[in-house]
């Protein structure tokens, strides 16, 4: 029961953006991905959630090889992910931005849907319900009503994770979830982020903010150049040599 | 009662552009930007005229026939189109259109080339046109009020982000495309069976712009909208029919001042209105619930 990630490779024309990297995430586990801008960590998530093809290697979900899956499908294999700029229905409130989350799940057909049949009806105020409930545990409720884009970008990050993680994915990877943010939003988050790996979400969380990332990561790895550098626990990533040069500096 | 008589060409004339808006309105709800209305429109109407006027079945049966045959038309139409976006769709669906209009003019024993077919009996009345109308408004609500409508709302903003929480985008274009297509056939036929004729040159692009400027009038989100934006496309040629050759100017003014001013289309400026200020109700009912619980 595994996120693997092995030997992943792509090339853009000349330029490597991933060469042989290769990752494991375990449920309930926080993993970090560091290292500096341009190492090729926003291509290696869209590379594992098949916005990219891979060229080599493969991507493997609990034991189901996700490598020539299309978006939709590593979705419904359970890898949920937020982007690094954040990107939320704006026009739409919370509540639906996370009932979107909800709406895969649905039994009712489609063409139930059309003919507005009382079931599809019931449905779909079931999925809202489903959708508050959720708002409502994670401590947000008071924000359901709000048009997305009338909430402060520490508040938008949050609604981001949340929609993802509405749809209880196995594994959940976070492109840049606390930049922007000031120091209490980002301990909220790391709380919030904590609970989730409670319930058994393996997190891969890519962040800039290195205290954020020692403080909930178990293990981490440093990508450079599209290689993976150097992995392990925090205390040990951080006195490597290869990594203080390439990424931390002195 | 003859204040009705006098408007009834004008009401019926309405009904039938407010299912040609409605059919343009679905794709456009979805986040696809297919202008393909005018095409399948000519399809179903042809359809409808060759079956009435030279096989004489009734309009019940060309009717269904020609959303049948919409609804193919926009489901096929929707393969091709699936990997365009934005104006590279609004490109290739109207070439559609063109395509479908020359082959109204050069397959002349079908189609009776450029004088097209008359002698349509005139089967369709006042009441069947707003039973119809009724029934679109039906389907197109439901859809706003189950999953497809958010599903909808969401393709159109962001469809990485659809794409991202698993939801189809391929199925649920080709999903929009279909309904348009049945709506588009549907309206067609109706109008076949009420103006006794038809010829090629009527779905050119001028049905094009009207149609699409009664959904941008109006609005994409909400099914009223595009009646509205097809009410104001009807009534304001007669009404500015005083001014005579000043009515395009005062036509084009009128559109400009509503794009400027309500830029969500009529409906949708004044529902987004009434949204804000429903949820600004709920979120103090919220925090008002949230202060009951918090005290001892």
């Amino acid at each position: 029961m595994t996120l693997d990630i092995r030997n992943v490779g792509r090339r853009f024309g000349g330029v490597r953006a991933a060469e042989a990297v290769s990752m494991t995430i375990e449920p309930g586990q926080i993993v970090g991905l560091i290292g500096p801008n341009g190492a090729g960590k926003s291509t290696l998530v869209n590379l594992i959630t098949g916005v990219l093809r891979l060229d080599s290697g493969s991507v493997v979900v609990d034991g189901q090889d996700v490598s020539e899956e299309t978006v939709v499908g590593v979705s419904r294999a359970g890898v949920s992910r937020t982007f690094q700029n954040i990107r939320l229905l704006r026009e739409s409130t919370v509540l639906e931005n996370v009932a979107l989350s909800l709406s895969r799940f649905a039994q009712v057909s489609t063409l139930a849907c059309v003919l507005g049949l009382p079931s599809a009806r019931s449905e779909q105020r079931d999925i809202a319900a489903r959708a508050m409930a959720f708002l409502e545990q994670i401590g947000m409720a008071s924000f359901a009503h709000y048009r997305a884009s009338e909430l402060s970008y520490g508040h938008q990050r949050r609604v981001e994770i949340a929609r993802a993680i509405a749809q209880r994915p196995k594994y959940i990877l976070l492109d840049e979830p606390v930049a922007g943010m000031n120091d209490v939003e980002a301990a909220e988050l790391g709380e919030l982020l904590r609970t989730f790996a409670g319930e058994g979400i393996g997190i891969l969380l890519i962040e800039h903010n290195m205290g954020f990332v020692y403080s909930l990561c178990s293990r981490i790895y440093v990508l450079s150049t599209g290689k993976i550098l150097a992995e392990g626990a925090p205390a040990d990533v951080s006195r490597n040599q290869l990594v203080i040069d390439a990424y931390l500096g002195a | 009662m003859s204040f009705v008589y006098a408007y009834q060409p004008l009401l019926d004339l309405l009904l039938i552009n407010a299912g040609f808006a409605l059919s343009q309105y679905v794709v456009l709800r979805a986040g696809v930007f297919s202008i393909a209305t005018p095409g399948i429109v000519a399809i179903g109407a042809y359809t409808a005229a060759i079956m009435m006027a030279r096989h004489g079945i009734s309009i019940w049966g060309a009717a269904a026939a020609a959303t049948a045959a919409g609804l193919i038309v926009g489901y096929a139409l929707s393969i091709p189109l699936a990997r365009l976006r934005g104006p590279y769709q609004a490109i290739a669906t109207l070439a559609f259109v063109q395509f479908v209009i020359a082959f109204a003019f050069y397959a002349e024993p079908l189609t009776g080339g450029a004088p097209g077919i008359d002698n349509i009996p005139k089967q369709v009345s006042t009441l069947g046109l707003l039973c119809c109308v009724a029934a679109t408004v039906y389907v197109l609500s439901s859809i706003n009020q189950t999953r497809l409508g958010r599903i909808f709302d969401a393709l159109r903003q962001d469809e990485a982000v659809a794409a991202s929480l698993g939801i189809s985008i391929w199925f649920h274009h080709a999903l929009a495309f279909a309904l348009s297509g049945a709506i588009g056939g549907l309206f067609g036929a109706l109008q076949a069976g009420y103006v006794y004729a038809i010829e090629p040159q009527q779905y050119g692009f001028a049905m094009l712009t009207t149609t699409l400027a009664a959904v941008i009038l109006g609005g994409r989100r909400s099914v009223w909208g595009p009646i509205a934006g097809a009410a104001i496309m009807t009534t304001l040629p007669e009404l500015g029919r005083s001014l005579a050759d000043n009515r395009l100017l005062v036509n084009g003014l009128l559109l400009t001042l509503i794009i400027i001013f309500l830029p969500r289309g009529l409906v949708d400026g004044l529902l987004f209105m009434r949204d804000r200020r429903n949820d600004r109700a709920a979120r103090d009912q919220a925090s008002l619930k949230i202060q009951k619980t918090a005290q001892p």
